[in-house]
């Protein structure tokens, strides 16, 4: 036997009783060339008898058969033809045709109708966009405008400052004037702590 | 299932189009889908579509359960489609056909085979009497 075994055709899995592997029944073992076997040398095959009468019964049931069945196809032939007809010529092609226009009008409408909310929502949309937008700028330059104005204000305080502190500064109009003053009051800085915190001041001068 | 444009579509030559069984389910668990395919094609290879089943095992209420999907049958068969033996002896048994010819002579034959048993000499009825003995036993 040199049947080539073909791979699984695909099933219909929903309908079979359990989704499994078909494999391909390959009758007999020998292949077309090979001898007869010598038990079966003898064999002669004979169709299956008949009997005559059965056959004249069968023969005249099968051409009342035939003709029914003949007639039956050229019914379902002609009411294919007549249905394909009717759908394109006939009475129900006006129907087909205003239903169709009637269909396509509502989609269009509700078509329509779509974009015109989906417009309204976008115009929205950009509309916040902007606004957030404009908002971010002013905020951002606010706040240069504050850091500006913060450094303003400190260089200001550093000016005053400045200011306030030139009074004690020693020029050489008040040198010799400093010198006088600070040679008549001597400023002592010792002091004495002990281990309770207690800070006295007041020490003996060398 | 997606219909492929006639261009795209194997081209057969003289072939035709068969309603058919095409065998499928498990070993010893045969199950049959009533089919219409191009002629050429292999048993179970793809077709044009279902048009019903046949289960040839029997529930557990001794019945065969077949479906038909008589609408397009008669598309197909007004298409000029053939159908082989054994579905057209499902036509004929469910009433869509005529009763087949093999159907009547089958069940003639299976009688009269019946009456000859029940008309056997006593030979035969020790032999059934000896099978019901065992089954009581059993």
């Amino acid at each position: 036997m040199f049947h080539v075994v073909r791979s699984p055709a695909p099933l219909f899995r929903l309908l079979s009783p359990r989704g499994g592997v078909l494999v391909e029944a390959v009758r007999g073992r020998k292949s077309r060339n090979d001898p007869k076997a010598k038990s079966k040398a003898d064999r002669v095959k004979l169709p299956p008898r008949i009997d005559p009468e059965e056959m004249v019964v069968l023969k005249e049931r099968y051409e009342q058969y035939d003709l029914v069945v003949r007639a039956l196809r050229a019914e379902f032939k002609q009411e294919i033809v007549r249905r394909r007809y009717e759908n394109e010529v006939g009475s129900r092609a006006e129907e087909r045709a205003k239903r169709e226009a009637e269909e396509h009008r509502a989609l269009m409408e509700w078509n329509d109708r779509e974009n015109l909310r989906l417009r309204q929502l976008r115009v929205i949309r950009i509309q916040k966009q902007v606004e957030e937008e404009a908002k971010k700028r002013a905020e951002v330059v606010s706040l240069r405008e504050e850091k500006r104005q913060s450094v303003l204000r400190e260089k200001e305080k550093e000016i005053l400052q400045l200011q306030e502190e030139v009074k004690t500064f020693i020029t050489t109009e008040n040198l010799e004037q400093r010198i006088e003053e600070a040679l008549d009051n001597p400023k002592n800085y010792n002091f004495a702590i002990d281990k309770e915190g207690r800070i006295v001041k007041r020490t003996a001068l060398p | 299932m997606v219909h492929l444009s006639s261009a795209l579509l194997k081209r057969y030559h003289g072939g035709f189009v068969v309603i058919r069984l095409a065998l499928g389910g498990c070993t010893n668990r045969p199950f049959y889908r009533i089919v219409a395919a191009f002629n050429k094609r292999a048993r179970d290879s793809k077709y044009i579509e279902q048009l019903g089943t046949y289960d040839p095992l029997p529930n557990k209420y001794n019945e065969k359960l077949v479906s038909l999907n008589y609408g397009r049958i008669k598309y197909w068969i007004g298409c000029g489609a053939h159908t082989t033996k054994p579905v057209a002896k499902l036509l004929g048994l469910s009433g869509f056909f005529p009763l087949h010819p093999m159907t009547v002579t089958e069940a003639e034959r299976k009688r009269k085979r019946a009456e000859l048993m029940k008309a056997q000499p006593d030979g035969d009825r020790a032999e059934e009497e000896e099978q019901d003995k065992k089954e009581q036993e059993a």
